[in-house]
């Protein structure tokens, strides 16, 4: 008998249980803005007035991560985790700012730059400290820039050196860089992280990489917070540099929780175990009941894409690839997958760059447009519907990765949209490592892919765009332009800007008049945080963004 | 006994050997290379081959494995891929968090279904036996996960009354009510799995025991019904229970991958599943390994067991 009392005790909690579970995770009207262009908008669920007060030191928060890193040292690593503590231990000559604009950091003000574009000089500020308390000078920036350029290095970043010859100190305060020809990207390859040459000179190049001591026990830099912990699983700590270049940041304490991804996040956020997470778009209606969070949302510099395989006949028409693009609704796609928090794209660069062209051929949502091309490409419908073509069908497999549900939603709903114009599409998902393997050289097996490029600051398009990069590089969809090729050799020898976006304006319209890719929509990315976090800047690429100037208000 | 223990010893170094062929070439043909895993546009092809290079990852497979196989029988395990610490290093860091986690789960497995069973089974048909028979069937068929949101759904977010992951309070000093606290949830979902099929288990195991000629004959004789089950049926019920457990010992690092996950347990199955899929080839080695190694041992300890408690076998 008691028995049975608690059985339906059990069964009763369980019912209550899913009810809690459909009630999180259900639908939820909410209403929601959409943020305009590139200026950052932020949302406040709390009808409170804005606190107004003057920043205040002390304090501590907890930012969520999901992805744990890996080392401190930006020569290195190459993943977001790790560069986001690098950001705040570790400081450069230039850094960017909010509008992506590179400003000077521990440089005294912008370099001075020869005619020919070949020598840049920078200036630092006297009285600069690591956090040893030993001064930061030019013998430590020829020695960060060494690293990369010498012959043992072993580290990921070689090519983005690769135009430096010479680093010199021109005296304690003046560093000198030569390169073999003029780089304009050199302005960001500038910003990397200057390391204590006193600490590191004795470790051999070859070595540097495994120096755990200094790269992930205990880096040193010169940035607004000093390393103080690592427990790998569970947290990492920074506190405060009191002599930070800038001034002391006002928070005393930052420590990162990790979790095992971002739904868990979403749940430390609800319960305030964590005070900052980068939200996942699917999260944001549930995010937007917690009264003690508020939400802040950017574009975020990538855009969404199909990319068609042009090394499948299918594909090789433009006609062909313009009808593809004019039969998928992508205002429809960005309101209801993305619920209208995207801006539909035309180019493979953001709306954020200052290479940015609003001036590309566009190619509208228009069904009988599309069947008119496709006509004038020699497709017509068979008995069956489908559209056929010397006894060829019409028919192909868009592929995703798993996990992604974006992504599939996207490409049932061009199943839908193609599907009406007398294409079959076949909408499949793969595991990421399956994936990879099956998109990239030497096997190039899709027909047609979903996927995103999160961009650089720099717009060079030779890694994705240069015939070159088939082969070998992430041009997977072997498109190839002789004018884009040449455009893209030539881009980053070009040192006036707007002179450079001119010239990659012209790249930004071939690529839309070809269609190599359906560009998507360029996507917001979103931020959520306790309302106690003050004078937060969203920068579309950096999460942890002048965590310096965050302080907390406690009323 | 000893002969035999020694010739169950040795046996191993084949199978263990016959394992890490096995899974070395089933990773090492699974889609996907650890350098290509993170498609950064900023990292030349160059600058990618050079890691492969570095990594050992451009010679033959069999060069790769003999590579591997040299440095285990050093004791070394290798460099993780991607986190580049030394995975013996990421392996015992993570190894107590698992233990506690799993030793904690296995004792509230075992204090609430072993019970349960025996009065299953002495109670066979009556209302009580249906009742755990379903509460256990129930057990065995809802996933662990599952079973884990919905705990942190009223336990951690409704109510507040449990953490919603990790091992301890941020920041905190080390207290053991504070890891507790933070324990008791995930022992809750882990113990749940096991929990139902020991039941089971010690219900059939305790109804042929007790149909046993020598429970009537004590019955018989005149002992107490408690002193016949619980001394001289209980201690024959338990023995198939005790092999059980043996068989139990690799899903400690199986079963843990679920629950880890969930709440963000820093521990081997965790690390097991990030490795993954990363392809980190030398922690997803030596973890298999390391559950291979249990595998074997804990049959063996099964075996050994069964010969402890049950005088009629012999080797």
């Amino acid at each position: 008998m008691k028995m049975k009392k608690s059985l339906l005790t059990l069964l009763s909690m369980i019912l209550m249980l899913s009810l809690f579970l459909v009630a999180c995770g259900g639908g939820n009207d909410t209403t929601t803005e959409t943020g305009d262009s590139a200026a950052p908008t932020e949302t406040t669920d709390t009808t409170e007035e804005a606190p107004t007060g003057e920043p205040v030191q002390g304090g501590s928060i907890v930012l969520g991560a999901s992805g744990e890193p890996v080392m401190f040292n930006d020569y290195y690593n190459q993943d977001s985790a790790s560069a986001d503590v690098t950001d705040l231990v570790f400081a450069g000559l230039m850094r960017s700012n909010e509008n992506l604009e590179m400003v000077p950091a521990i440089a005294v003000d912008f370099p001075e730059i020869s005619e020919d574009g070949l020598v840049w000089t920078y200036k630092l500020r006297e009285g600069v400290l690591f956090h040893d308390g030993t001064e930061l000078t030019a013998d430590d920036v020829v020695f960060s820039f060494n690293i990369p350029i010498h012959p043992d290095y072993t580290g990921p970043r070689g090519s983005t050196f690769a135009q430096l010859e010479k680093v010199e100190a021109l005296d304690k305060y003046t560093v000198q860089f030569t390169l073999s020809e003029p780089d304009a990207q050199w302005a960001i390859t500038a910003g990397y992280s200057i390391l204590p040459k006193h600490l590191l000179e004795d470790v051999a190049i070859a070595d540097l990489e495994d120096y755990r001591s200094f790269n992930i026990e205990n880096p040193i830099g010169a940035g607004p917070f000093k390393f103080v912990s690592w427990t790998p699983g569970q947290n990492l700590v920074v506190e405060a540099f009191d002599e930070y270049f800038e001034g002391r940041p006002y928070l005393d304490k930052i420590t990162w929780r990790f979790a095992a991804d971002a739904n868990a996040l979403v749940l430390l956020l609800q319960t305030g175990d964590v005070d900052h997470i980068v939200a996942p778009a699917s999260e944001l209606a549930t995010i937007e009941t917690f009264n003690h969070v508020k939400l802040s949302s950017t574009l975020a510099l990538r855009y969404d894409y199909i990319g068609w395989n042009l090394q499948n006949p299918l594909f090789q028409d433009t006609k062909v690839r313009q009808a593809l693009t004019h039969a998928i609704d992508r205002e429809e796609i960005t309101e209801t997958i993305l619920e209208g928090r995207a801006q539909v794209a035309h180019a493979p660069v953001s709306p954020l760059s200052w290479a940015y062209n609003d001036n590309v051929p566009k190619f509208e949502f228009n069904p009988e447009k599309a069947k008119e091309l496709l006509a004038e490409a020699g497709w017509e419908p068979g008995a069956d519907g489908i559209l056929q073509k010397d006894g060829q069908k019409f028919s192909f497999t868009i592929l995703s990765n798993d996990g992604n549900t974006t992504r599939r939603d996207i490409g049932i709903i061009v199943q839908q949209y193609l599907g009406q114009i007398g294409i079959e599409v076949k909408p499949e998902q793969m595991e990421w490592g399956a994936f990879l393997d099956k998109i990239n050289p030497p096997n190039y097996d899709f027909d047609a892919v979903v996927l995103a490029w999160g961009l650089a600051l720099d717009p060079d398009p030779t890694a994705i765009w240069h015939s070159k990069e088939i082969a070998q590089g992430l041009n997977n969809i072997s498109f190839s332009n002789a004018e884009v090729d040449a455009i893209s050799d030539a881009n980053r020898k070009i040192l006036d800007q707007t002179e450079r976006a001119k010239e990659l304006a012209k790249v930004w319209e071939i690529l839309a008049e070809e269609q190599p890719y359906t560009y998507l929509y360029y996507p917001q990315q979103h931020l959520a945080m306790n309302n106690k976090i003050q004078g937060f800047t969203h920068h579309p690429r950096v999460t942890f963004y002048r965590v310096n100037e965050w302080w907390i208000d406690n009323n | 006994m000893t002969t035999y223990l020694i010739r169950r010893l040795v046996m191993m170094i084949p199978i263990l050997f016959g394992i890490s062929v096995i899974s070395f070439a089933i990773m090492y043909a699974a889609p996907g290379k650890p350098a290509v895993m993170n498609l950064d546009p900023d990292i030349s092809v160059e600058d990618r081959e050079r890691q492969m290079e570095k990594l050992g990852l451009n010679d033959p497979p069999h060069v790769q494995y003999l590579n591997w196989m040299g440095n285990v029988v050093k004791g070394d395990f290798g460099t993780s891929f991607t986190k580049k610490q030394p995975v013996k290093d990421m392996i015992l860091d993570r190894l107590p968090n698992t233990l506690i986690l799993m030793i904690f789960s296995t004792i509230l497995a075992v204090i609430i279904s072993i019970p349960f069973g025996v009065l299953s089974a002495t109670k066979q048909y009556s209302k009580l036996d249906y009742g755990v028979t379903i509460t256990s069937f129930l057990g065995l068929a809802s996933p662990n996960f599952w079973i884990g949101l919905m705990l942190i759904m009223l336990f951690s977010v409704q109510l507040g009354w449990t953490p919603v992951g990790g091992v301890s309070t941020l920041g905190a000093d080390f207290s053991i009510l504070d890891r507790l606290h933070h324990l008791i949830l995930p022992a809750i979902v882990l113990a749940t799995a096991d929990m139902a099929g020991l039941t089971r288990y010690t219900r059939s195991s305790m109804l042929e025991v007790i149909n046993q000629d020598y429970i009537r004959t004590a019955r018989a004789k005149g002992f107490r019904e408690r002193t016949v089950i619980y001394k001289h049926g209980l201690r024959n019920g338990l023995i198939p229970i005790i092999t059980i457990f043996g068989l139990m010992l690799p899903g400690f690092i199986g079963g843990s991958v679920i629950v880890e996950s969930l709440f963000s347990w820093p521990g081997i199955g965790k690390l097991f599943i990030d490795a993954t899929f990363e392809r980190d080839y030398p922690v997803i080695m030596a973890i298999t390994m390391f559950g291979a190694v249990l595998t074997v041992l804990g049959n063996l300890i099964a075996d050994i067991l069964y010969a402890v408690l049950d005088p009629r076998i012999e080797y």
